[in-house]
């Protein structure tokens, strides 16, 4: 892969303007899509992986804004800023909402959602929903749509496409629905989809199901996926390069045998750790103890510091830089942790954080 | 076929409704203080003899139970029975002024849902926004404030103080010249003019209905405009905010098509629910506000009929009432499963 990438997200920033205060949920991220590639975005629940695709379509919902960062597709500006005086504007460049919305939503970027049983519209047959979309997004007229609508549900493994095409959504199981939702994805040939953990909702056989088909057809249509996820066993699974999302940061970045063998991060092991694997014999999974701190008030130096099992007292003064580690096949493996960087990280003294209490008083995670 | 069967059993459920409704009705207005004969004769000095006969005439010298036996036969052979205040049977007079209350109904119900529905996306659009604050005001005020006290206030300013509406004497499409003859020129149709023109008769009469109907439109529509608001908002904000909505976003669609098909149509659901519920509840509110207008409903029907023991009148009413009841909330269980594809009567029943 030496083409350009088709994404590119540089130092991106989402901030949450509440009542309570400004959540930096998403706070400085940089990743990128090679075309047909798969790149994953793991983490747990409230890290901003979700916050971080919004913003790659320019759906952050009110109070939520892009504040900061650059989002380049292809040759086109989705997020871009300048410095006016002491304010960031939008470039000239940047993309409009309707453009956006008439140029990229849909016919370059597309997205399928966690939740299956809730992504589609009740009130309207699948074939409606379908045909919808790819009037929206390709040069079809209304039978040509049809056709091509009929032909993906084909595709995605949906038996008896012409019956199904005029059922209600109810009708269909919540794999079948994800099904749907991967065929109208397609079926509006965009270049990239976002998958927003589109298995979570899944049980696991079908989750498999749909992983196998979203591999087949990934080799068959060339797309590139940006697949967000909390379960590094579907990472294992379906991605190429994975990016490893912490409390609106990337803290690790590699391709997915790196990350899985050569970790470099301590909460990308204990994220690791906490799932069972085929290639290790252990007695118990360890789970992340504590809970994910609020992104109000991220805790000071290393933000991962208040549940890492390694931290130390360094840790919580000075931020670790996200700096390229090693480097595997041409690709960068990045990570942010002060044990990789020359600033005392051995000769500090251990803390006594979340990590190291033990159970009592703690809620565990996953 | 299912939802024909629905219907049916729906009914056939709704006749032991009905007879419960019939037992306690006829024991309420038999437990009322008075007779009916004495007001029959009003102030004279009653003839025994006299009272006795009409009793006898009447049936009212049987006991308690026989009484209500025959009044379910007749019933049951289509006989409401028969008024002894306006001397004339239960089944003409509901057919006389079930339409009045008809129009009256229908009209506020255009009224408030013609009003709530685009003000309630609008706040549901515009959220924690001055419109959506205003809609809010509007809403509460219209909720907690009473339909015959709006009637009231309307009447004072709009008929007394301004003079632009009439407050009374309501008047009816389906009539014809020859209902009018003596108060023709009174009420004025037959020369109504609009911007210069006289009205032919026909055309005066509805102009002058409409006139009518403004005030007494505005009065019982207000409350059941104020909920449904309520409902669309809420409702609309839950749609705007679904998954299916952000997708539909998510592949370009327009924020306009959005409010008006792939979030409207979903939260259209509760109204439907809301309107079924509120049409009978307008019902009860239709009595006031024939009242406060004056207007010959059945509503009036209703209370002349108790304030004049008119037993026979007062248990046809309630019984048409509980069946228009039963009626409308079956209509709101059916349309259900038209616009909504996830309900059906296919199993079921």
């Amino acid at each position: 892969m030496t083409d350009e990438p088709i994404l590119t997200v540089e130092n991106l920033k989402t901030q949450f303007f509440t009542e309570q205060g400004v959540v930096r949920a998403v706070d400085g991220i940089s990743f990128d899509v090679y075309p047909g590639e798969i790149v994953g975005l793991v983490g747990e629940s409230g890290a901003g992986k979700s916050v971080a695709t919004s913003s790659v379509m320019r759906l952050v919902d009110n109070p939520g804004e892009i504040v900061g960062g650059e989002i380049t597709y292809k040759n086109k500006t989705l997020v871009g800023f300048e410095r006016a005086g002491d304010e960031l504007v939008p470039r000239d460049e940047m993309l409009t909402n309707e453009e956006m919305r008439t140029q990229v939503r849909g016919n370059e970027i597309a997205i399928i959602f966690q939740d299956p049983m809730e992504s589609l519209n009740p009130v309207y047959t699948i074939g409606h929903q379908l045909k919808e979309f790819i009037l929206l997004n390709r040069e079809l007229d209304k039978k040509a749509a049809r056709e091509e609508a009929i032909t993906m549900l084909r595709e995605v493994g949906i038996p008896e496409p012409e019956e199904r095409f005029d059922d209600y959504p109810h009708e269909f199981s919540g794999g079948m629905r994800q099904r749907v939702l991967i065929a109208m994805a397609l079926a509006c040939q965009p270049e990239l989809i976002i998958a927003d953990e589109p298995t979570t909702a899944l049980d696991v056989t079908v989750e498999g199901q749909i992983l196998e088909l979203v591999k087949e057809l990934q080799e068959e249509y060339g797309t590139s996926f940006l697949w967000v996820t909390h379960d590094m066993g579907v990472v294992a699974e379906i991605c190429d390069r994975v990016n490893v999302m912490y409390l609106g940061e990337i803290v690790e970045q590699a391709t997915v045998d790196e990350l899985f063998y050569e970790t470099q991060h301590p909460y990308t092991n204990a994220l690791l750790n906490s799932i069972p694997r085929p290639d290790q014999t252990i007695e118990e999974l360890v789970p992340i103890k504590g809970v994910m701190p609020e992104a109000i008030n991220p805790p000071s130096g290393c933000r991962f510091h208040t549940r890492c099992p390694d931290a130390r007292e360094v840790c919580t003064e000075i931020e670790p830089t996200y700096s390229e580690i090693t480097t595997y096949d041409g690709w960068p493996h990045n990570a942010s942790c002060l044990k990789h960087e020359d600033v005392g990280y051995d000769v500090s003294e251990p803390i006594e954080n979340e990590a190291r209490k033990g159970t009592e008083g703690t809620e565990v995670v996953q | 076929m299912g939802i024909l069967r629905y219907t049916v059993y729906r009914l056939i459920q709704a006749v032991p409704v009905l007879f419960g409704l019939s037992v306690i009705t006829f024991l309420l207005a038999n437990s009322m203080p008075g007779d009916p004969v004495s007001i029959m004769l009003a102030e004279t000095e009653s003839d025994p003899e006299l009272v006795a006969a009409l009793e006898a005439q009447y049936g009212l010298d049987r006991p308690l139970h026989e009484r209500y036996v025959n009044y379910m036969i007749g019933l049951a052979q289509g006989d409401l029975g028969y008024s002894l205040y306006y001397n004339e049977p239960v089944l003409t007079k509901v057919a006389e002024r079930l339409p009045v209350t008809i129009m009256l109904v229908a009209s506020s119900f255009v009224f408030a849902i013609a009003t709530a529905i685009p003000l309630g996306v609008i706040a549901a659009k515009n959220r924690n926004q001055p419109s959506d604050h205003a809609s809010r005001i509007v809403a509460l005020i219209g909720v907690s404030t009473p339909s015959f006290w709006i009637g009231l206030m309307l009447i004072i300013i709009f008929a007394y103080q301004l003079g632009l509406l009439p407050s009374s004497g309501m008047v009816y499409p389906w009539h014809s010249p020859d209902d009018y003859r003596f108060i023709d020129s009174y009420l004025g149709i037959g020369s109504t003019q609009v911007g210069g023109i006289t009205l032919p008769w026909l055309e005066g009469l509805y102009y002058e209905t409409a006139r009518h109907l403004i005030l007494p439109t505005l009065a019982l529509g207000t409350l059941h405009m104020a909920t449904i608001m309520r409902i669309e908002r809420s409702s609309m904000i839950e749609s705007l905010h679904a998954d299916y909505v952000q997708l539909a976003r998510a592949y370009g669609v327009s924020e306009r098509k959005i409010m008006r098909k792939h979030a409207f149509r979903v939260s259209q659901l509760p109204i439907v629910t809301i309107i079924g519920l509120n049409l009978t509840t307008a019902l009860g509110g239709a009595v006031l506000i024939e009242e406060v207008f004056a207007i010959n409903g059945m509503g009036r029907l209703i209370i002349t009929a108790i304030q004049n023991l008119d037993y026979q009148l007062v248990l046809g009413t309630t019984l048409f009432f509980g069946v228009v009841f039963i009626i409308g909330v079956i209509i709101t269980d059916i349309s259900y499963a038209y616009i909504d594809p996830r309900v059906s009567y296919e199993e079921d029943s």
